[in-house]
Order: structure tokens, then sequence, then C-alpha cells
């Protein structure tokens, strides 16, 4: 059991054998680059892993599968500490291209869950400020007035996001004949909505060419992400109509939150 | 099955005890799933207190079983107005008391007293905060819901306009907020019980709703905010120790940001509705 293991100062080697490690270490830049294929430890299939399968991932996490209602199922895609969310989140916005590279051994379901919750709730309570400053500027007598609806739109249009276009993109993949897995995907794409957070915090001021750049500019940075690391999943196959649809699928989110919730 | 009338105790304490004793034969016998014949009650009938010595003969209240047919079965929580989640009671002294037959206060009394020490443990300063299985070792969920509840009532009653949608997302948000913060700690492999859980992070909305009730009352956005800033610094830290004693120190940050979430959600929720 993975609690069995805590105590070990090893968080650095989440998702590897520690004697494997130590050969990659020297070779080894970035510590996640080392987590290997393992994705859980100890390996339910008794260590075996078919070579050169960079989705092995894919068969441990089906083999410790106990049913839907089961939490030990699940569990493996919460095996994340503090300190590795946090290496996550903000390479998510720094424009360089490891992140497929980081969540390859270990793929958490942690980061696209609560980020889509905070970010659902940032742009409920953000969207009334904006809006009522906006009014506030053009009519000096409006009154407050929170409209709890956009707490509905909100929750339907990210968590519709996150979890349908992942799906999408799943299946897409897998009938063009790349090999696909589903919670690369969800991560990578729970990720990608990260920037959204602090962009919706600079969208309250008031000022509409303020807020059309910065919108921009978080759209473009958001889908440059996804497209960056679609294209390195991909590795190999020619998919461009994919990406490029990805990426303006990205961007067209960031221009709904913007037109829907700070107008 | 009467032992007939040359028993030395009162008449109507013989009766229960054998009202008694049949109860808990005919549960050995028949198993869970019987529905006991009804048993013409005797009269006077003394009722029997859950804490003092039984049998004391008082004829004072009325019976509250008489009008319930079928006796069910005794393993089955009792069906009066306030019933007590947790099945049988048991106080320990000899054969487990009938939470059927008592009065109804007593059964309301019992479940209040609980949700009072409760409250008294989680959310207010004692010695015992620190070590979950000591803390809420007696958790219960009518707490929680009362203070859900109220909190959404008084969102709802605070909003002008939309009140039932204002309700509606207050008591989604909680009760689902609930269960899946704790499904979050277990995910993170936690190790905590999970209606345990709830019923704590339903007992700290407790200062978060004294927080909506003032605010209901006043208008100032200014004193709104102070009001819920020091509520949610409160509530946040009566839910701090035993959320961050459930997980490994890694990840307690991880396992806590979500109550924050929660909380601040509800907090901006109370100053906003106007």
């Amino acid at each position: 059991m993975e609690e069995g293991y805590s105590s070990l100062p090893t968080s650095h080697l989440l998702g590897s054998v520690p004697a494997a490690v130590a050969e990659d270490k020297t070779g080894g830049a970035a510590s996640e680059s080392s987590s290997a294929n393992l994705q859980s430890f100890p390996p339910a299939n008794g260590g075996y892993q078919a070579p050169g399968s960079a989705y092995g991932g894919d068969e441990q996490a089906t083999s410790s599968w106990k049913g839907v209602c089961s939490i030990s199922s699940y569990t493996p895609y919460f095996n994340i500490d503090t300190d590795i969310v946090v290496d996550r989140l903000i390479t998510s916005v720094y424009p360089l291209n490891d992140f497929t590279r980081k969540i390859d051994g270990n793929p958490d379901m942690y980061g696209p869950v609560w980020i889509s919750t905070t970010l659902v709730f940032m742009l409920a309570a953000l969207g009334n400020c904006a809006t009522y400053l906006m009014r506030k500027r053009n009519e000096p007598d409006a009154v407050w007035n929170f409209d709890v609806t956009f707490v509905d739109w909100a929750a339907c249009v990210i968590y519709g996001y996150a979890l349908a276009v992942p799906v999408a993109f799943y299946f897409l993949l897998q009938y063009v004949g790349c090999n696909a897995s589903l919670i690369h995907l969800w991560c990578m794409w729970g990720y990608s909505l990260f920037i959204f957070l602090p962009s919706s915090l600079l969208l309250v001021a008031p000022v509409e060419i303020f807020r059309w750049v910065i919108i921009i500019l978080a759209g473009a940075a958001s889908s440059w992400f996804v497209a960056q690391n679609l294209k390195a999943y991909t590795e190999g196959s020619d998919l461009m109509v994919l990406i490029v649809s990805a990426l303006l699928l990205q961007f067209a989110l960031a221009l709904f939150i913007k037109i829907f919730f700070f107008m | 099955m009467s032992y007939g009338g040359a028993a030395p105790l009162h008449q109507s304490s013989q009766s229960d005890i054998d009202e008694i004793e049949n109860l808990i034969n005919d549960s050995v016998r028949f198993g869970p799933a019987t529905i006991l014949p009804a048993r013409p009650p005797s009269s006077p009938r003394a009722s029997i207190p859950v804490s003092s010595s039984p049998f004391v003969p008082s004829a004072l209240h009325p019976l509250p079983s008489s009008n319930k047919k079928p006796l069910p079965h005794f393993a089955v929580p009792s069906f009066s107005a306030g019933p007590s989640p947790q099945g049988i009671a048991t106080d320990g002294l000899g054969p487990p008391t009938n939470t059927l037959t008592e009065p109804i206060w007593d059964t309301v009394k019992r479940d209040l007293t609980r949700i009072a020490t409760n409250l008294r443990l989680v959310v207010f300063p004692n010695p015992n905060r620190e070590d979950p299985g000591k803390a809420l070792r007696d958790w219960d969920l009518w707490g929680p819901f009362f203070f859900i509840v109220f909190l959404g009532l008084v969102l709802s009653w605070s909003a002008s306009v939309k009140k039932s949608e204002v309700f509606a997302v207050a008591f989604a948000v909680l009760a689902a907020g609930a269960i899946i913060l704790t499904l979050n700690v277990l995910l993170l492999g936690g190790h905590i019980i999970f209606f345990q859980s709830l019923s704590l992070l339903g007992y700290c909305l407790f200062p978060l709703d004294i927080g909506a009730l003032i605010c209901l009352l006043g208008s100032n956005v200014i004193i709104k905010m102070m009001v819920v800033l020091v509520t949610f610094s409160w509530s946040s830290w009566a839910a701090y120790p035993f959320m961050s004693t459930a997980v490994s120190s890694r990840r307690k940050a991880l396992a806590l940001y979500p109550v924050f979430l929660m909380y601040i959600s509800i907090g901006c929720l109370i100053i906003a509705v106007d």
C-alpha cells in the first residue's frame, strides 16, 4: 500500500523503483524524468512492464481497478505531493515544453479537479464584481446585484469543457491510430486551465481595452500550452488538424469567459 | 409469553421485563427481518427512563407506543420524533433500553445534547482537539444537517431575487462539498472515517451560520466583510487539526486547500448576497 511508504523521504522518486533511479540519476535532468514507466509501487503485475511502452501506466492502472465504486481504484491518480503539484502548476504557465515528460509516469487527477473547481468559483464571484464595476462606471447609481446563475453557468462550462474535450480528443486520436491515454489528456487539459485563475483576477479591472489584452494573452498562452503538449504527446504522427483544432477550442473558451462573465 | 401473576415485582414492571426479554428472544430466534406481532400494553405502565434506574412507577407519561400496532424489530433505530441515527441506545445497564417506548422529549433531548457536545468539542477550544479519535467519537449527522439547512435558509432570506436558486446553490455546494472533501482526503491516502469527516465539516459550519445571521441583520458591506472574515477564520481554525492529521505531512496542503476553498466561497456568497 502506498501509505506504508509515505515516511520515506522519497517524494522525488514517486512512481519509480529506488534501485532503478540510482542508475537514472547519473544521466537524468529533472527528477521527474526518472520516474520511468512504473505507475504504482508495489507494482501490481509482479513488476512486469512491457518494454518500450510509453503508456505502460495504462496497464498498471487497469490492473489495479477494483470497480467503479471502490476508492482504491482511483488512488493511483492522486498519488501526488504538494511540491510536485506546485511544480506542475508552474510548468503549465512557463512556456517550456516539458510538461508531458513530467506527467508521463504519474499523471494526477488532483490538479484538474481542483483547478476547475477553483476556476468555477472565481469566475462566478469575480464575474459578478466585474459586471458591477463596469455598470457603475457607466451609470454611477448602479446597485450591486448578485447574479447566482453565474455559478451554474461557470460550473457547466468549465466542468463540461474539462471533461468532454479530452474525451473527444481521446477518441479522435484512437481513430487515427495514435495510442492515447485518457488520464494523460485529462491531466494536461486540466492544468492548462490554471492560467485563467490569475488572469480572471486581473479581468476585474473595469477598463475594456485592458480586459481584452489580458484575455488574449491568457488565451494565447493556454492554447500554446495545449498545442505544444498535444504535439509532444502524439510524437511522430502528423496530426496538424487535430492540434490546430485543440488550439482554437482553447482560445474559444478564453473568449467565452471574457464575453460571458466579464462583459 | 407471560410469567403469570406470582412475581414479586410491580405488575407493570414485570410486563416491561417480559416485553424486553421477549423482544430479545425473538430477535435472536427470528433474525433481523421479522415484524413481531403487537402485544397489548398493560396499564398503568411505567416508562423506562434512559439514564436513571428503571422501574420507577411513575404513571405520568402517556404511552407513546400505544398507537403503534406492530412493534418493529428491536434492532431497528427508533422511529420516534427525533430518531437516533446510531441504532440501539445502549447505556450499559443490563438489557438495552428500548428507545421505542421512551417519551419523545427524551429522544429529542438526547440528540440535542449530543449536538451540543459535539459542537463544543469541534468548534470551541478544548484540549482534545488535536486527537481526532477522541474529538468526535460520538459523531452524528443531525447537527451538520441543521447547520447546512440553516445556512441555506439564511442566505435565501438575505437574497432579494432568485431566492430558491440561492438556497439550491448553497445547499448543493455545502452538501456535495463535504462529500467531495472527504473523498479527496481518502484519495490522497489519508485515514479518516467517511461519516466522521462529514460530521466534522458540517459542525465547522457553525461559525459561518452565525456570520450569515449577523449579515442578514446588518447591511453595510464593510461590516459584512469583517464579520465574514472573522467567522471564516474561526471555521478554518476548527477544521484544521482534523484535516491536517488525517494525511501525511507532505500532502497536508493538498488536503487543506479544498476546505479553505469551500469556506471562502461560502463566505463570498454570504457577503455577495444582498
